[in-house]
């Protein structure tokens, strides 16, 4: 214990980049000169939407898959192999199936090389801690995804980690055992005298993270890089209706929205720990990243707008169709792309477009679509180059291939899927699955 | 010790059922102790000059024995191959590039050509005993048994749940705990089934090898296959009957008292949660778990072996040990080299003895052979999809057929071929046809087999949709069974097609009463070879043939697969 006191970092990432390949040899950055650095006795929370690498980044802390460019240490000296003082919960439980309660939990503490009895003692213990005592002998299926989690967190727990790193554990878990869990873990944590000393937890939930963690990273996405690092010095236990806790969950919102969806030049949050990351993206040859959103989930905001007067809060439409807010700012950032909604801050406003779209009758809607995506400059190159062709049609390799050089920090098999569902929407293109060719339709 | 026998008295006094189970027990492994001190014998037995058959049906026990130890040791040469192979494919990221491909080309060959020169090598190397011989027969069994197991164990090796490698990796098993604890169990449930269709693969391969003549030499083995074709060359009806009879009883047997206990077994390594699925249940398992003694035997073997021992996390051992599995596997990938190097080298050198006159007649042969092979598959097709789509579909008739059809496709088809023939001899029609239906009789099941298990998973709702709108006959096979059962029956096809090409050389040429029938085709001219010991001819053949089935996976079947992928997967 006393590495703790006296060493000022546990586990710290300086400058990691992790660069993966794509199925088309295009290589993909998932994380750009990332630092981060776990300090003893304090939780935090990498908070973002999906792809913005917050998994990676815990994956690359715990050691399990190295950068390709930076360092993490642990303790001062550089990381070979996996993180000794890691315990991870993980979001789908990851319970071996074939084992009992028990039996997953202490297959992991005679890897540590413990006696028999001490094995057994140990698990008895944490599986007690974590409130399962009398489901030694269950297996997996037999549980409830809360129940499973515990086991999760037992398996962690048993091996005596320095730093317990949950990645969106509560995510497929009911609310309410969510909320309980959430309190248990923090009661673990808060016992001084015993490890967990940190906590490292992946989140997309913003009071989640409010409630827990005592820094709350917030990450963007493509390619995933730290926005700025928030303070939250508010007193435990926390109180979700507390003033201040209100005002902190907005001003993440802010950060958020102002990240994700900039109103003109916003000046960029600079943080402590990643002053060079801030670099406005060079748009001059990039066309637009098409949000991986489908046809229905665009139309179905701007009608849920149209109800509700044409604007709403961002945050509230999350609430309000209980979807996660990354998923949300997607579609958001989909209705913006083709100039259906506005959004000044948090407020998603439906412009003349979004209004006619939804007024239109079945047949219009699609009209105005296509109109839309023509504004788009993907879909416009693509559709140039095919009427120049003979049989008006394009290989999807090339389109691949243009996505790869025009959006090149997106995954760009994802992106061709958007492509096709928003132009079959549109009636733009048609796409052949089998000859892989993509051909102008013609509207008579 | 003492205590718990008492125990086991105790548990007898209450429960008169327990002591009967291990009564029943305790004399079967008198039994099986005797057995296997009576199979000794026939190992190390004299090579005799021709093996005398006795056709009383006092025999048939002994023999049948004799049979399936012949297919369990081969099993278990399978199991280990499977292992090793699976893992190392899975592991070495080098040598997968040439294992998994020679594997395919392995599955491919038809072993049965290469029998003759393989019993003739053995029995020259054990030239005073039956060694040889046996030694012989159950290599040929394991051709037939272990290429299916071994890519399902490194297709489950290669689609480990990432998560569960993570915490592998994350809680540092080694490489025992990650195979013992993760590895093993992930693959157990599809090795398990694969194991099943591989015994009754290798039925098929024991026939030919316990009956096997080879000109006036007899390289007969006492066992069912041996019997059947005695009392055939006698015409003693009844003794055929007997034979049939043993075979299917050894058959509902060994899945009764072997696969089904391991089956439900393994149910506590289903890797999904689902828990809607019917589990299967298996009386004999039942009545094992009531035996008093076996506990008290299974507690003082766990007592021998330390139950997953302890590992000391050692980073520099580990990585000691990680560097001393990558020179094994290093030098084991340049044996394997050098040994593949070798044997092209050989081959090479066999191939360019034979004359280019030759090729074309081998060529051309092969052409009957893959019209042969065509045909078999279409006709069993033309049955076996409607009657498969018919059992599939009605809970009824599937609860009574499916294990039926299992034992029908696990009874060696060569066991009917004197029969067959006699009866196709009877009516006039020459063996250019009849192979057909020989090279059919072994390889329909697999077609009817994939097509029921295809029906039998057609989602209910899309059954509920096509009844609801009243869809035609003609319309539902069109619209909802066809596509729904087509990716079963790609499979069911090239399982077949795989059989058929196999039993082409069993089918084309044939011995009947001491008379030679053969068809114009590839499989006669691989037995013809063999049997005048012409080796450039024989390897010529071989070649072709396996260069014909591998061709035939990629362009036709890999194809189709592809297909039915895309197209019609239910799961996607």
């Amino acid at each position: 214990m006393e590495t703790l006191i006296t060493t000022p970092t546990l586990c710290e990432a300086r400058g990691v980049w992790q660069v993966f390949p794509q199925p088309n040899g295009q290589p993909l950055t998932v994380l750009q000169d990332v630092s981060l650095a776990v300090r003893p006795a304090e939780v935090i929370a990498l908070l973002g939407p999906s792809g913005c690498g917050k998994s990676t980044l815990l994956r690359a802390l715990a050691g399990l898959t190295p950068p390709v460019r930076g360092e993490v240490f642990y303790h001062g000296r550089p990381l070979t192999g996996l993180n000794p003082g890691v315990g991870i919960v993980f979001q789908s439980f990851a319970l071996f199936p074939w084992m009992t309660v028990s039996e997953n939990v202490s297959v992991v503490l005679r890897s540590l090389g413990l006696s028999p009895e001490e094995v057994a003692k140990r698990a008895e213990a944490t599986i007690k801690t974590v409130g399962l005592a009398g489901f030694e002998g269950a297996y997996p299926r037999e549980l409830s995804g809360g129940m499973k989690q515990r086991v999760g967190i037992a398996r962690a727990l048993s091996i005596n980690p320095e730093m317990l790193f949950l990645d969106e554990p509560f995510s497929q878990v009911d609310a309410l055992t969510a909320e309980s869990l959430r309190a248990e873990v923090l009661d673990i944590w808060a016992a001084r005298d015993r490890n967990p000393s940190s906590i490292v937890m992946v989140s997309h939930d913003i009071k989640e993270v409010v409630y827990m963690a005592d820094r709350i990273v917030v990450l963007a996405a493509n390619p995933g890089k730290i926005r700025t690092i928030v303070e939250n010095k508010l007193p435990r236990p926390r109180d979700y209706r507390a003033p201040d806790f209100l005002a902190l969950v907005d001003r993440l919102h802010e950060i958020i929205t102002g990240a994700e969806m900039p109103d003109e030049a916003v000046p960029a949050t600079t943080t402590p720990e990643a002053p060079a990351a801030q670099t406005v993206p060079v748009r001059a040859l990039n066309a637009e990243p098409l949000p991986n959103a489908s046809t229905s989930e665009i139309t179905g905001l701007l009608e849920y707008l149209d109800a509700r007067g044409g604007q709403d809060n961002i945050f509230r439409v999350a609430a309000e169709t209980d979807q996660e807010f990354g998923k949300v700012i997607t579609v958001v950032k989909a209705a913006e792309l083709l100039a259906f909604v506005d959004t000044p801050k948090q407020t998603v406003v439906m412009t003349e477009r979004g209004r006619a779209f939804v007024k239109a009758s079945p047949a219009e809607r699609k009209a105005v679509w296509r109109l839309a995506l023509l504004d788009l400059r993907l879909f416009r190159e693509v559709h140039d180059y095919a009427l120049r062709r003979e049989n008006r049609a394009v290989d999807r390799a090339d389109v691949l291939e243009t996505i790869a050089l025009r959006v090149p920090h997106e995954n760009s098999e994802k992106v061709f899927k958007t492509l096709v569902r928003w132009a079959r929407y549109g009636k733009l293109f048609d796409y052949d699955e089998n000859s892989g060719l993509l051909t102008v339709r013609d509207l008579k | 010790m003492t205590s718990s026998l008492y125990r086991v008295l105790l548990r007898w006094r209450r429960a008169p059922m327990a002591a009967a189970v291990d009564l029943v027990l305790l004399g079967s492994v008198v039994g099986l102790v005797f057995a296997i001190l009576s199979l000794g014998g026939e190992w190390t037995h004299k090579l005799r000059p021709s093996v005398d058959i006795q056709l009383s049906p006092w025999a048939l026990p002994k023999y049948a024995f004799f049979s399936l130890s012949r297919g369990i040791i081969a099993y278990c040469f399978s199991l280990l191959f499977t292992l090793v192979y699976g893992y190392w494919a899975a592991k070495d990221a080098l040598a997968e590039k040439i294992l998994v491909p020679l594997l395919d080309i392995l599955q491919s060959v038809p072993v049965l050509g290469f029998m003759p020169g393989l019993v003739l090598a053995l029995v020259m190397l054990f030239p005073s005993s039956n060694m040889g011989l046996e030694l012989a027969a159950v290599l040929m069994i394991f051709t037939g048994q272990a290429w299916n197991m071994t890519f399902s164990f490194y297709q489950s090796l290669k689609a480990l749940p990432p998560d569960l490698v993570e915490v592998a990796t994350v809680y540092r098993f080694d490489w025992k705990r990650r195979f013992l604890r993760l590895e093993l169990p992930y693959s157990s449930m599809s090795l398990i089934w694969n194991s099943m269709m591989s015994m009754a693969g290798g039925w098929f391969f024991l026939m030919i090898s316990e009956s096997f003549v080879l000109g006036d030499k007899d390289y007969r083995l006492p066992g069912l296959g041996s019997y059947m074709a005695a009392a055939t060359a006698k015409g003693d009806v009844r003794a055929m009957a007997f034979a049939a009879a043993a075979m299917s009883l050894m058959i509902v047997a060994l899945d009764q008292l072997l696969w089904r206990p391991v089956v439900v077994w393994a149910q506590k390594f289903r890797a999904e949660d689902s828990g809607a699925r019917e589990t299967p249940t298996s009386w004999f398992l039942s009545l094992l778990r009531r035996s008093g003694l076996l506990p008290l035997v299974f507690r003082f073997l766990r007592r021998l072996i330390p139950k997953d021992p302890v590992s000391r996390p050692d980073a520099s051992s580990s990585s000691a040990c990680e560097g001393k599995a990558a020179w094994v596997s290093r030098l084991l990938f340049l044996l394997l080299i050098a040994l593949l190097g070798a044997g092209v080298w050989r081959i090479c050198a066999i191939l360019r003895m034979v004359p280019a006159l030759h090729w074309r007649a081998i060529l051309g042969s092969a052409g009957w052979t893959l019209g042969r092979v065509l045909l078999s598959t279409m006709l069993g097709t033309l049955w076996a999809l409607p009657a498969g789509l018919a059992i599939g579909l009605s809970p009824r008739l599937s609860r009574v057929f499916q294990p039926v059809v299992q034992v029908v496709a696990s009874f060696p088809a060569p066991m009917l071929f004197p029969a067959v023939i006699a009866a196709l001899r009877a009516l006039g029609v020459g063996l250019g046809w009849g192979s057909v239906l020989l090279m059919l009789l072994g390889t329909q099941w697999y077609i009817l087999f994939n097509v029921i298990a295809g029906a039998m998973a057609i989602p209910a709702d899309l059954l509920e949709a096509a009844k609801a709108y009243r869809l035609t006959r003609w319309e539902r096979l069109r619209g909802v069974y066809g596509p729904a059962v087509f990716t079963y029956l790609v499979t069911g096809w090239v399982t077949a097609a795989g059989g058929a090409w196999n039993a082409s050389i069993v089918a084309e040429y044939v011995t009947f009463k001491g008379e030679v029938m053969a068809a114009h085709g590839l499989g006669a001219q691989i037995s013809l070879a063999a049997e005048k010991a012409d080796f450039p001819t024989l390897a010529a053949s071989v070649v072709t043939m396996s260069a014909l089935v591998v061709l035939f996976n990629r362009a036709v079947w890999r194809r189709l697969y592809a297909l039915a992928e895309r197209r019609f997967s239910l799961n996607r």
